[in-house]
C-alpha cells in the first residue's frame, strides 16, 4: 500500500508541476493558432511551417506563435463551436468543406481591414485566382488559402514509358479508357497484377469523384441553384458508366468498392495500379516511396472542345479570428504565413503547390526540376481547369453519396442512373433540402 | 445497524466526479439538441424538430437493424470465447498463465484506430501478408470487403478480436476471486469438471460476466473507430450501423442538431439496454 | 503496489489446481493457438513496418525480413516531441488509476455493505453511467461547448478529471464485484473488536480485494491511455497534449504515415507493458485458497 501512497503523491506533485508550466509559456503577446500541421513534427509541410514561424519570431521580438495542432478532420467544427462560447483561437485553418459556415457565422475577420488595405495592386494580382475569390464574400476577405490541392489524375512515368505511351496523349476520355487497358497487367494465370486506372469508393475519406470533371467540363455543376443535388444527368450517368464499366472490364480493381484514398495510394505505390485520381498534395509522399522519376500528375483529359476537364479543387484557408483581442498581430502573422517569403517556403521545404503567381517566376529553376513539374501542372491547373465546390450552401456529404452510389452499382448490381438518383434523394435529405 | 450517513459519504466524492463530468453534460446535451443547430452554437428553439427529423429518414430503420446483428453476435462471440480462455488460463501454472494472459490481450492494449488498420492491412487488403500468402498458395483473389455478408462478418470477427483481451481480463479477475475451496468440494462430491463449472463457477461469475455483457454491447454500439476504419459502412449500406450514422451526421454533413439528438436518443437506449441485462440477470443491487 | 511476500494471503501455499479436462483442455488450446496467431501477425507486422525505410514499406508481393532495418522513424516520432506526449500520459493515467481506486473503492464498499437512502438508485446510475464512459464521441460538441463554459478545458487537470470519471462506474463496478464474495463476518468481527468503518475498509477489505483493485487499476490505466475522443477535442495546449492524438496525427490530412505511425504505436505500447507487469500480477496472482477463511 506504501507504494501506492508515494506513486498517488508523485503523480500529484508532477501534475501540479505540469499546472506551474503551462502558464509560464504564455508571454505578454501569444498568437494562438489551429493547424493540422505539428511544427515539431519532421513531414516537409511542417518543416515549412517551423521555419516560418521561427522567421516571424526573429523578427518580431515578444511575439510567440503557440501552434495547438488538432485533428484535422475535427478541426473546423471545434473552431465552430469555440467561436460560439467565445475561446477560439487566434489563427485558424479552415478546411473549404466548411468554409461557408465559417464565413456566414461571422467567426472570420475581414482581412481587408487588417492588411490587404495596405497592398499593392501588384500584391492583389499576385494573389488573384478563384481561391481568392471563393473567400471574397461581401467585400470582405474573409481568409486566404495556404494549402491548395488539385485533385486529377496521378500516373506513373515509368510505367507509361514500359507500354509506350505518351501522357499528353490522353485528350479524351476514350484515350484515357484505352490507356488504362494497354497499362493493365495479367500474369500467366490470368489473374491482374497491374490495374489501369484505380479511385476508392469508400465513403470513408471520400475524394471528390471522377465522374465530377466529365460532368463539369459539359458545363453541368453538380448542384443546383437552391444546393439540391444534379447527379444523376446525361454526363453524370454517362460518366459512372465509364467508371463503372472499367471495373467490369477488368482495367480497374473491383476491391476498391471499399478502398479508402490512403488504400489506393499504397497500391499506387506497391506498383499495383499505373494511373489513379491523385491530388497534387501527395505527389511528394508518393514521390518518397517510389523515387521522384516515377511519379507525375497530369490534368483530367478535355472533351474534345477544351483541352482538359475542370479538377475539383480543395484545400484549407487560413483566417483569423473575429473575436481574437489581438486581431492586428494575428494579421500581421497571417500576412506574413501567406506572403512571397513564407510562399517559396511553403514551396521548397513543403512540396506545397504556390500560391502566389511570382512564386512560379522566382521559382522556375526549382519547378523545372525533375519531380517537380507537378507543381506547374497543379499551379497551371488551378488558375485555368479548376472547380472549386460552392459555399452557399453547405455540400457535406456530396462525396460520399456519389461513392456509395458507385458502390452499389458494382456490388449490388444497382443500374447507373438508379444509383445516382438515389444519391440526390439521400444527399438532399440529409441537408433538408 | 451501520451509521447511515458513513454510506452517503463514501460514495458522495464518487457521485460527484460523475455528476460534474458524466451526468450533467446529458442535460446540456438535452437542452443542446431542442434548438436549431447552425454553425456549432443554438439558434432558435425548436422543440423536438431534430428528433422529428430522425425518424423521417427512411434508411434509420435498416442502420438499427444492421446495428442489432453487429452487437448480438460480436458480443455473444466474444463471450464465449473469452470464457473459455479464461477458464483455461485459470488453471494455468502463474507464469504460463501470465504469459498466456498477455497474448490474449494484445488487440486490445493497441488503439483501437491503429490496431484496426494493422488488422485490415496484414489480413483484408490484397497487398497484404495474408491474401498475398493466399494467392501464391493458388487460391485467387479474395475480396473480404467486396461482398455485403463477409463484410458484415468481418466486422463482427474485428469486433471480437479487438474486445476478447478486455473480456478475458474481467472474468479472469472474478474467476481468481472465486475460493478455490468451493470447487475442491464439489469435485470431491463427485460432479464433473462440467458440472463444477455449469453449478458452481458461472453462478460466482454472475456479476463479472454482467459487466462484461454491459460494457461490451455499449461499446459495439457506440465505438465507430472499427467500423469506419475498417469497411467505411460498405459496401453500400451493408456496415454501416448507428454509431457510423452518427458520426456522419456530426462531421460529414454537419447537422449537429440530429447527431446531438441520435446520440442522446441511443443513450437512453442504452441505459434502458442496461436495466433491461440488470433485470434479466436478476443481479441484486 | 507489487506483491509483498509478507502479506497473509500469499503466505498460503497455491493449490493445486485442476486441468482442464482432455478435450476441453485441447479445444481451449487450440482456440489460444488461433488468437495468438491472430494477435502477434499484425503485432510482429508492425512493429517491423517501425523499422522500414519509406521505399520499404509497400512492396508488392510483401516483404517480410528482406530489408535493411531502420531506426529512423523512431527518431522522427521522438523529434516531433512525441516523448513529452507520453510523460504527460503517464501522469495522466497515473493520476487517474489512483483518483478513480481512491474514489471507487470507498463507493463499493459502502454500496455492499451499507443500506442508505437511494442505495439502490444510484448503483443503477452508476451502471448507467457506463455509456457515457464510452458514447462520448456522440455528444463530443456539446460537451466541448459545456467544459468550455465552465472553464474546465484546455487545463493539466481537464484530462485525468474526465477519464477518472470515465474509469469510475466500472472500478465500482468491479470492485464491488469482488466484495460481495468477502464474508461479511470477516468486518463484522473487525467492528466487534472496536474497529471503525475506516478501519475495516482500510485493514480488512483493501487486503482482500486486491485482485479486483489490479483488474480495476489496469482497466483504468488501459481505458485512459488508449482514450481518443476527449483527448483530442478537451486540450489544446501542446504541453497537455496526450499520446493518442499524437499517434493519429500521423494518419494526417496528407495520408498514413505508417513508418511513424507503427513506431509511435510501438513507443505506446510499453507503459501498457509496464503496468500489467505492476498490477497485472494481482489479477493471475488473485486470491488462492484459504485466504478467505479469516
Amino acid at each position: 500500500m506504501r507504494t501506492f501512497i508515494k506513486v498517488a503523491m508523485a503523480a500529484t506533485v508532477a501534475l501540479a508541476a505540469l499546472a506551474a508550466a503551462a502558464p509560464s509559456m504564455a508571454q505578454d503577446k501569444t498568437i494562438r493558432m489551429w493547424t493540422f500541421l505539428n511544427p515539431t513534427g519532421t513531414a516537409p509541410r511542417e518543416v515549412a511551417l517551423a521555419k516560418i514561424i521561427e522567421n516571424y519570431e526573429a523578427a518580431n521580438p515578444g511575439t510567440k506563435i503557440l501552434v495547438e495542432t488538432q485533428v484535422w478532420d475535427q478541426m473546423t467544427p471545434k473552431f465552430l463551436s469555440a467561436h460560439a462560447t467565445g475561446n477560439a483561437p487566434d489563427v485558424i485553418w479552415v478546411v473549404t468543406d466548411f468554409l461557408g459556415d465559417a464565413i456566414k457565422s461571422g467567426s472570420l475577420a475581414d482581412l481587408n481591414e487588417l492588411f490587404i488595405k495596405d497592398w499593392s495592386a501588384e500584391q492583389l494580382a499576385d494573389n488573384a485566382g478563384a481561391y481568392w475569390d471563393l473567400s471574397l464574400v461581401d467585400g470582405k476577405q474573409h481568409s486566404i488559402f495556404v494549402s491548395r490541392n488539385y485533385i486529377s489524375l496521378m500516373y506513373r512515368k515509368d510505367l507509361f514509358e514500359e507500354a509506350g505511351i505518351d501522357p499528353t496523349s490522353l485528350t479524351t476520355w476514350e484515350a484515357f479508357h484505352d490507356a488504362a487497358q494497354a497499362l493493365t497487367v495479367k500474369d500467366a494465370a490470368g489473374q491482374v497484377t497491374r490495374y489501369g486506372f484505380a479511385t476508392g469508393f469508400s465513403e470513408q475519406q471520400a475524394d471528390p469523384s471522377p465522374i465530377l470533371p466529365p460532368m463539369l467540363a459539359a458545363g453541368i455543376e453538380p448542384f443546383n441553384a437552391d444546393g439540391t443535388a444534379n447527379f444523376a444527368n446525361a454526363k453524370g450517368v454517362e460518366a459512372m458508366t465509364l467508371l463503372t464499366d472499367m471495373v467490369k472490364e477488368g482495367i480497374s480493381p473491383a476491391q476498391a468498392a471499399t478502398w479508402t484514398v490512403d488504400d489506393m495510394f499504397e497500391q499506387f505505390a506497391s506498383d499495383r495500379v499505373a494511373m489513379i485520381q491523385g491530388p497534387a498534395v501527395r505527389v511528394s509522399t508518393l514521390q518518397a516511396k517510389l523515387g521522384a522519376d516515377k511519379v507525375g500528375l497530369m490534368m483530367w483529359p478535355g472533351d474534345g472542345v477544351a483541352a482538359h476537364s475542370p479538377a475539383v479543387m480543395a484545400g484549407w484557408a487560413v483566417g483569423v479570428w473575429s473575436g481574437s483581442p489581438i486581431k492586428q498581430e494575428a494579421g500581421n502573422f497571417v500576412e506574413y504565413m501567406l506572403g512571397s517569403e513564407a510562399d517559396k517556403i511553403w514551396v521548397t521545404d513543403g512540396g506545397q503547390v504556390p500560391g502566389l503567381q511570382s512564386t512560379l517566376t522566382e521559382l522556375a529553376d526549382f519547378i523545372a526540376q525533375p519531380g517537380n513539374e507537378y507543381l506547374a501542372v497543379a499551379a497551371e491547373g488551378s488558375a485555368k481547369f479548376g472547380w472549386l465546390t460552392p459555399i452557399d450552401f453547405a455540400v457535406g456529404g456530396y462525396r460520399q453519396a456519389i461513392n456509395k452510389a458507385a458502390q452499389r452499382v458494382l456490388v449490388e448490381g444497382v443500374d447507373v442512373e438508379t444509383a445516382l438518383k438515389d444519391a440526390e434523394v439521400e444527399f438532399n435529405r440529409q441537408n433538408n433540402r | 445497524m451501520h451509521s447511515r450517513l458513513t454510506g452517503v459519504s463514501y460514495v458522495l466524492p464518487a457521485f460527484a466526479v460523475l455528476t460534474l463530468v458524466l451526468f450533467s453534460p446529458v442535460f446540456y446535451g438535452l437542452w443542446f439538441s431542442l434548438f436549431r443547430i447552425q454553425y456549432g452554437a443554438p439558434t432558435d428553439f425548436i422543440g423536438l424538430g431534430n428528433f422529428a427529423r430522425l425518424f423521417e429518414d427512411p434508411a434509420l430503420g435498416g442502420t438499427l437493424r444492421r446495428t442489432l446483428v453487429f452487437t448480438s453476435f460480436s458480443v455473444a462471440i466474444t463471450i464465449v470465447i473469452a470464457l473459455a480462455l479464461s477458464v483455461w488460463i485459470h488453471k494455468l501454472p502463474p507464469k504460463r498463465g501470465f504469459v498466456v494472459q498477455m497474448i490474449v490481450i494484445i488487440p486490445w492494449i493497441i488503439s483501437t484506430v491503429v490496431a484496426t488498420l494493422l488488422f485490415r492491412w496484414v489480413f483484408v487488403n490484397d497487398i497484404g501478408l495474408a491474401i498475398s500468402l493466399a494467392r501464391a498458395a493458388g487460391f485467387g483473389e479474395i475480396h473480404l470487403l467486396n461482398d455485403p455478408n463477409s463484410a458484415m462478418a468481418l466486422l463482427i470477427s474485428v469486433s471480437v478480436w479487438k474486445r476478447i483481451g478486455y473480456a478475458v481480463i474481467i472474468i479472469l479477475a472474478g474467476l481468481k476471486s472465486i475460493p478455490d475451496d468451493y470447487e475442491e468440494a464439489a469435485s470431491l462430491d463427485g460432479a464433473t469438471a462440467w458440472q463444477v463449472f455449469r453449478m458452481i463457477t458461472l453462478p460466482l461469475l454472475k456479476t463479472p460476466l454482467l459487466l462484461v455483457t454491459i460494457v461490451l454491447t455499449l461499446s459495439n454500439i457506440n465505438t465507430v473507430e472499427t467500423p469506419l476504419v475498417l469497411t467505411g459502412g460498405g459496401p453500400g449500406s451493408a456496415t454501416r450501423i448507428l454509431p457510423i450514422e452518427v458520426f456522419d451526421r456530426a462531421f460529414v454533413t454537419y447537422d449537429l442538431g440530429s447527431a446531438t439528438a441520435l446520440a442522446l436518443v441511443m443513450f437512453f437506449g442504452n441505459v434502458l439496454l442496461v436495466l433491461g441485462y440488470v433485470r434479466l440477470a436478476k443481479w441484486k443491487a | 503496489m507489487t506483491t509483498n511476500p509478507s502479506t497473509p494471503d500469499r503466505a498460503v501455499k497455491p493449490v493445486h489446481r485442476r486441468r482442464l479436462p482432455g478435450i476441453a483442455g485441447i479445444l481451449a488450446t487450440g482456440l489460444f493457438l488461433v488468437l495468438a496467431l491472430l494477435n502477434l501477425i499484425p503485432l510482429v507486422w508492425g512493429v517491423l513496418t517501425s523499422l522500414k525505410a519509406e521505399a520499404d514499406l509497400f512492396k508488392f508481393p510483401p516483404v517480410i525480413f528482406g530489408f535493411q532495418p531502420t531506426l529512423a522513424n523512431y527518431e522522427r516520432v521522438i523529434e516531433s516531441g512525441f516523448l513529452q506526449n507520453m510523460q504527460v500520459t503517464v501522469l495522466y493515467c497515473v493520476g487517474t488509476v489512483v483518483a478513480a481506486l481512491t474514489l471507487a473503492l470507498p463507493a463499493a464498499y459502502a454500496f455492499d455493505r451499507f443500506e442508505f437512502p437511494f442505495r439502490k438508485t444510484l448503483l443503477l446510475l452508476v451502471v448507467a453511467s457506463i455509456p457515457l464512459s464510452l458514447g462520448a464521441a456522440a455528444l463530443l460538441i456539446p460537451n466541448y461547448i459545456y467544459f468550455t463554459r465552465l472553464g474546465l478545458t484546455n487545463n493539466w487537470f481537464t484530462l485525468p478529471l474526465i477519464y477518472t470519471a470515465h474509469q469510475l462506474p466500472m472500478a465500482i463496478w468491479i470492485i464491488k464485484g469482488t466484495l460481495e464474495g468477502i464474508p461479511r463476518e470477516l468486518d463484522e468481527a473487525a467492528v466487534a473488536d472496536g474497529a471503525s468503518h475506516f478501519d475495516v475498509l482500510r485493514l480488512v477489505i483493501l487486503p482482500l480485494s486486491r485482485s479486483a483493485l489490479g483488474a480495476a487499476g489496469v482497466m483504468a490505466f488501459v481505458g485512459s491511455w488508449n482514450e481518443f475522443v476527449a483527448s483530442t477535442v478537451m486540450v489544446d495546449n501542446p504541453a497537455l497534449r496526450p499520446v493518442q492524438p499524437a499517434i493519429y496525427n500521423f494518419i494526417g490530412y496528407f495520408g498514413r504515415e505508417w513508418g511513424p505511425l507503427t513506431a509511435s504505436a510501438t513507443m505506446a505500447i510499453i507503459p501498457i507493458l509496464i503496468i500489467f507487469i505492476l498490477l497485472g500480477r494481482l489479477i493471475v496472482s488473485g486470491l488462492t485458497k484459504g485466504s478467505v477463511k479469516g
